[in-house]
């Protein structure tokens, strides 16, 4: 409680020393075309994040009023925000306000997690936010699972989160973390969070269901958590020794550029995740970050 | 009556909070219930050789029966008032028409209490297969609450069929809030002992309350000296007998001579049946012979035919071989004390099955030999040991699982996690995998990837990695068990060996550390 006050506190001053991210907005709008890609370092999670997609052009450019916008986090463990197993609270919070400030109707945060489900959304702290910033936490429920024609080139169909998929936007909200098959597990593997049934078969090819599963999604925007981010033991870690502060968020319209910049922080080459070449053949996105404008800030 | 509704609400408001309610320490749940109970304190302290100071609640059970007579069964028993409630509903629909004169020996339920009260002495826990409180404890935990879940989950999926979507959602919500576990080995069992419980108050009113309740009958015996004692007044009876016909516990009201101030739990019914308002429970002090306490005979020869008969049946619940040898898939949850402790004082409650929050905590069925019938075991194939959960440990009302805090039961192994290569996905398959180490909770990591060369049908050699287990790490949680791909039969599971609790089932010797952190001493 009191390291969520403390943050909220930092969020608040660092707000008011900005007065706020449209004029940000504004003044990036008028410099010509908007870069796909927004790096933002800072003390406060909230204000990184608000500052990141102003960097965008703002929510509002993502959100029509009136949408029903899902919000995919990672909860997928029973782990406090320190660990950074799940994503920090605070930045799916902003995230929820953002979209409720740009009109939508609806926010909705929700993920199939791995260890109990109310253990993970009560302890990454993600529940308490949410509530505060007026978005609705939905559990799995049983009879929201479908099974769905994902047209992968190796899924043909799978059980997915009708809850996800329902909705007119997505935005993947993923955590950057160790991983010891993918190497990395970011905005692609994310999406293991949003469908059901025995997922755990996908790492016998854990690389092409990732493909095949981003390829399905479709998010409008993909904003990586790398406030905290786990180096070692991921990907749920359990010490904050395996965890490190790098105080970014990384948001951006193209979800394989995300990946890509999230490389940079483990000091890997995108090349080194073999999902990132298979996405880019795909045509999901660009990982050559020279081929991408991408916008870094520090506030 | 009024009173047994709100302790019957109370209890199961109780049993209902007895999970993961969002916090991490729970604080006192229905095991406050237990410390109540005069004969699971009595039976635990004697086999358990064991003063329990949570017991001293018992004691203003036993002031209360000594000053007015069994009004705990009739005021404040949980199950006394389902069974109350289904006599009355049987009543009413005349499936039940009692005589006018129940004369069927009363003397059932004081055998049982001697048969426990002897087997505590030998150190066997028998209260709780019949005690009233682990009794509805464990059939509404493991059987009836899972049963309404299930119900509820399959009315929640209608709802969404006929486009109820806001109402179906609240409805799964809620369910996925209040951690109701739904699969249980012996559900099936605990329930149907429930239903024919209740469903034998369709021959006799309370029929476990006459005939079968240990605790009745351990409270029957102190309730000869009590305060209360029924009184028909001579003027106004008219002898019609509908006192004596509706007693619940055929206590016997008319003649005044026969009622039996051991067998009255106070529910009134004579009082307010009789058509004259003849019957009152005046206070007065009025020692009554041990004879006239029930109608049963509690000839000094059969007592001790009686505890003869648990003397030698006493060592048939021995020959088992978990004395000797632990059993293999019997994983006791964290904090659970040495087998012959845990026996001692585990009263099948099955509270730390309703509190665990992946479901994974199951009664034993033959594991731990016949007195360790409906005792927990963890079975990991239905769920795991969730890392910074210690609820198990802190809703156990006797104490078989000692009180951990998360940090304590960390530092816990269960048992230990051991590789099927010859059916890991890896090693057999030459495939990835890795899914059990990414779930092991515990940093650094008990399951390392190691390269594994395996040779695949064609004579090509695949190179992937595969798990081993680090023994000194693993604590026994059961998760890789638990999320292992191969479904059936999973590659990585864990047995019992190496848990903390038992000085004998052990497997790392580190003799020149001597006995460290033990954190039952």
């Amino acid at each position: 409680m009191k390291r969520r006050d403390f943050m909220t506190g930092v969020a608040a001053a660092g707000l008011a020393l900005r007065f706020g991210p449209r004029p940000l907005a504004a003044q990036a709008a008028s410099m010509g075309p908007l870069p796909a890609l927004a790096a933002v370092e800072g003390e406060s999670p909230a204000a990184i994040t608000r500052e990141a997609i102003a960097v965008l052009g703002g929510m509002g450019k993502f959100v029509a009023k009136g949408d029903k916008v899902v919000i995919k986090p990672n909860i997928g463990w029973d782990r406090t925000p320190e660990m950074a197993a799940c994503t920090n609270p605070e930045v799916v919070k902003t995230l929820v306000e953002l979209v409720l400030e740009a009109g939508a109707k609806k926010a909705v945060v929700i993920d199939n997690t791995t260890n109990q489900a109310k253990r993970c959304y009560v302890r990454s702290g993600i529940q308490e936010a949410v509530k505060q910033a007026g978005g609705d936490m939905l559990f799995v429920d049983d009879y929201r699972v479908k099974k769905a024609a994902l047209k992968g080139e190796w899924i043909k169909e799978w059980e997915i989160l009708l809850d996800v998929v329902e909705s007119d936007k997505i935005i993947n909200v993923p955590i950057a973390k160790h991983h010891s098959l993918c190497r990395l597990t970011l905005g692609g593997k994310n999406w293991l969070g949003a469908v059901g049934g025995a997922r755990n078969q996908f790492h016998q090819d854990l690389d092409k269901a990732v493909v095949d599963l981003a390829a399905f999604f479709k998010p409008r925007l993909t904003v990586l958590d790398a406030y905290r981010i786990l180096v070692r033991n991921g990907p749920q870690g359990g010490r904050v020794s395996d965890t490190e502060l790098r105080k970014t968020v990384v948001a951006g319209t193209d979800p394989v550029a995300v990946d890509a910049f999230g490389c940079s922080l483990f000091d890997l080459a995108p090349r080194d995740l073999p999902y990132l070449a298979l996405a880019r053949e795909r045509g999901l996105g660009e990982f050559d970050l020279e081929k991408v404008r991408v916008e870094k800030r520090k506030i | 009556m009024a009173s047994q509704t709100a302790f019957f609400g109370l209890f199961l408001y109780l049993l209902l909070g007895a999970h993961y309610t969002g916090e991490d320490y729970i604080g006192s749940t229905v095991q406050r219930f237990f410390h109540f109970d005069p004969l699971l304190a009595l039976i635990t302290i004697v086999s358990a050789r064991l003063v329990y100071a949570y017991f001293a609640f018992a004691l203003i059970t036993v002031a209360a029966t000594v000053l007015f007579g069994r009004v705990f069964c009739g005021w404040v028993c949980p199950l006394g008032a389902v069974h109350q409630f289904s006599s009355f509903a049987f009543k009413r629909t005349k499936v039940l028409k009692p005589p006018r004169e129940d004369k069927a020996s009363l003397a059932p339920k004081y055998y049982i209490l001697v048969i426990v009260l002897v087997g505590a002495v030998l150190g066997l826990d028998l209260a709780g297969y019949l005690d009233p409180l682990s009794f509805l404890t464990r059939s509404l935990a493991v059987s009836v609450l899972p049963a309404l879940a299930q119900a509820l989950a399959g009315l929640s999926g209608a709802l969404y069929g006929i486009g109820a979507v806001g109402l179906a959602r609240s409805v799964s919500q809620a369910l996925q809030n209040w951690t109701i576990n739904t699969t249980f080995v012996q559900g099936f069992s605990v329930g149907l002992l429930f239903l024919g419980a209740i469903g034998l108050n369709a021959r006799k009113e309370r029929f476990w309350c006459r005939y079968l309740c240990p605790t009745g009958a351990l409270l029957g015996l102190l309730s000869r000296w009590n305060l209360l004692k029924l009184r028909i007044d001579g003027e106004k009876c008219i002898k019609c007998g509908l006192c004596t016909q509706h007693c619940e516990t055929q206590a016997h009201p008319y003649p005044n001579e026969t009622w039996k101030s051991g067998e009255c739990v106070y529910c009134m019914n004579c009082a307010s049946i009789c058509p004259t308002a003849a019957i009152g429970f005046p206070l007065g002090a009025r020692f009554e012979k041990l004879a006239n306490v029930s109608n049963v005979d509690l000839s000094r020869r059969k007592l001790i035919v009686t505890t003869l008969a648990g003397l030698a049946a006493a060592p048939f619940f021995r020959l088992t071989p978990s004395r000797k040898r632990a059993s293999l898939k019997l994983i006791r949850p964290p904090g659970s004390l040495a087998e012959d402790k845990f026996l001692a004082k585990c009263v099948k409650c099955g509270q730390c099955m309703r509190a665990c929050p992946t479901g994974g905590l199951q009664p034993v069925l033959a594991e731990a030999g016949p007195e360790g019938i409906y005792t927990p075991k963890l079975v990991p194939k239905i769920g795991y040991c969730e890392y910074y959960c210690s609820l198990c440990t802190q809703v156990c009302p006797t104490g078989a699982i000692k009180k951990l805090t998360v940090e304590e039961k960390n530092k816990v192994k269960m048992g230990s996690a051991w590789v099927n290569k010859s059916r890991c996905i890896p090693y057999v398959l030459g495939r990835p995998c890795i899914v059990c180490e990414e779930h092991c909770p515990v940093s650094p990591k008990a399951i390392k990837l190691v390269e594994v060369e395996t040779k695949l049908p064609d004579g090509t050699v695949a190179v992937q990695k595969g798990p081993v287990v680090d023994l000194d790490l693993c604590i026994g949680c059961g998760i890789c068990e638990n999320k292992c791909p191969v479904m059936d039969d999973p590659a990585i599971f864990v047995t019992s060996v190496g848990e903390t609790r038992s000085p004998t089932n052990r497997l790392l010797l580190d003799i020149s550390a001597g006995a460290a952190d033990d954190p039952y001493k």
